[in-house]
């Protein structure tokens, strides 16, 4: 059948039409994506790369519900002028913990794979509450809220964990036993400082370069 | 599966689309169909509107050619075809290497050469100054300010001429690189409020001479003088700060210094070891032991 007959036929059946493009429209994805979820590379978190703990685990949530990720990235590209500003490039095994990952797309702030080792938890924790105090020309909104609220109000992080067991983190039963007490008394900025200041532990690890 | 079976997948993905779109291109512009054979039985709209079959313009077979062409050449000289690497053996880990290499291969002399540059030369160097500002604005402004003289009552002033770890060139570098963690404990469980009140007032006067007699001398000649010495001299060695010198990191006033007293401090400098090259920490030094 020659292309302009299959073309008129496609354009009489429309729910062949449908089809149709959706074969052609899936093909990328089956080529780009599809591979990747099977590939162990992406899963396997490198040698240097753990768990979070139970304040950290809050600390996540708390910056996603935030959105720092629609401002921040947290994926240093392996470019000269990355790896020299931030440190050593990201791999997907730092992520291996990660769900969903956070890498972003967007940079109105500074990427803040590597930011753990830069700045004191003092200065975070000023920095959240009101960031012109300490950056004056810091167009990031301040998060004052963060200071008054608990880190875990519902009480269920232990919950949390063993799901997260169950998906392959490697959490001790003792880990979770001691979880509510590191984090009974906590306050979300407690918790979000204590994330911030293990983003980039990893970095370096499994022979990828420091600068 | 295993990842074979994956690369296998995207190359024979990639080739059988890719002769499905020549196929499709072909058979759109020289299929054999001609403008109006196909109105045996033309479909009328609205009385004369009738539906064609005019082939679409050449330049965009030539556009759709030239692209294919691309794909081809692209997919032999760079990886794209499974494990295929290309013949240009081009990666993305491996041109960042080979730009880490011509960087340091450009800049490497002068930079190792300013990073062992005496502390004056450079500072006689107006253009490696400026420079030492934007690494210190790039690094240091957050906590200590763009003006280095610190912020937030908790980052030291970096101009004034009290430095609890020391202003030497030499400590000033063990500071930048190693960082710094000062904790001074809190006496709040050992205190009551007058002692505490007179506490103050004796470091207070300490910014003016030593008293000899003193309310407070007593509890301070044995809680404080491990740290801070019997003349409140402090010490280096230990962080812990001058107390003649009337500049108090976070705040000189009543209320703060006894907040500090009973509830204690604890101060951290990060170590910027693993982020700057020698050459910037040199810089960094020479630009904040500058007089």
């Amino acid at each position: 059948m020659s292309v302009l007959g299959i073309h008129r036929k496609l354009e009489e059946n429309s729910g062949l039409l449908i089809f149709g493009i959706l074969f052609v429209s899936a093909i990328g994805g089956l080529v780009q994506v599809l591979p990747s979820v099977f590939q162990d590379e992406l899963v396997t978190p490198t040698s240097e790369t753990q768990p979070y703990g139970p304040l950290e685990l809050l600390g996540r949530d708390v910056y996603i519900r935030e959105g720092c990720s629609t401002c921040h990235s947290q994926q240093v590209r392996p470019l000269l002028a990355e790896v020299k500003r931030y440190g050593p490039f990201s791999s997907a095994g730092e992520s291996a913990y990660d769900r969903p990952f956070l890498w972003g797309s967007k940079r109105t702030g500074p990427d803040l794979h590597r930011v753990g080792a830069k700045y004191s938890d003092a200065w975070q924790r000023v920095h959240l509450i009101d960031p012109r105090s300490v950056v004056p020309n810091s167009i990031m909104p301040a998060y004052p809220w963060l200071a008054e609220r608990a880190a875990d109000p519902r009480e269920n992080i232990q919950t949390r964990m063993r799901r997260l067991q169950m998906l392959g983190h490697p959490y001790s039963d003792d880990q979770i036993a001691q979880a509510p007490y590191l984090v009974s008394d906590k306050t979300e900025l407690d918790a979000i400082v204590a994330y911030l200041g293990v983003l980039g532990d990893a970095a370096g690890s499994d022979g990828r370069m420091a600068h | 599966m295993p990842f074979d079976f994956w690369v296998g997948w995207v190359a024979v993905l990639t080739v059988l689309s890719l002769i499905g779109l020549a196929w499709v291109i072909y058979g759109a512009y020289f299929g054999g169909q001609k403008v109006g054979e196909d109105e045996q039985s033309p479909t009328v709209w609205d009385e004369n509107l009738r539906e064609g079959a005019h082939p679409a313009p050449m330049w965009w077979f030539w556009t759709m050619l030239a692209s294919l062409v691309f794909t081809l050449v692209y997919l032999i000289l760079y990886p794209g075809l499974g494990s295929f690497s290309g013949t240009f053996r081009w990666s993305q880990g491996g041109e960042l290497e080979e730009r880490l290499v011509a960087h340091e291969s450009a800049f490497g002399a002068r930079r190792s050469e300013i990073a062992r540059m005496d502390l004056e030369l450079i500072q006689a160097n107006d253009v490696l100054m400026r420079a030492a500002k934007r690494v210190f604005d790039r690094q240091c402004a957050a906590c200590h300010g763009l003006d280095a003289t610190g912020q937030a009552g908790m980052f030291p002033n970096l101009l004034d001429h009290a430095w609890q770890w020391g202003n030497s060139p030499g400590a000033i570098e063990k500071t930048i690189r190693d960082g710094r963690h000062g904790i001074m404990v809190g006496w709040n469980s050992v205190l009551n409020r007058s002692e505490a009140s007179q506490l103050v007032q004796y470091t207070l006067a300490l910014a003016d001479s030593t008293p000899s007699v003193h309310p407070g001398k007593a509890k301070y000649d044995e809680l404080c003088v491990a740290c801070h010495g019997a003349d409140g001299k402090g010490s280096i060695a230990l962080g812990a700060p001058d107390l003649t010198t009337g500049i108090y990191t976070y705040g000189g006033d009543v209320l703060t210094i006894k907040e500090t007293i009973l509830y204690g401090r604890e101060g951290v400098m990060p170590a910027f070891g693993g982020i700057l090259d020698d050459m910037q920490i040199r810089l960094l030094v020479a630009w904040l032991s500058r007089s």
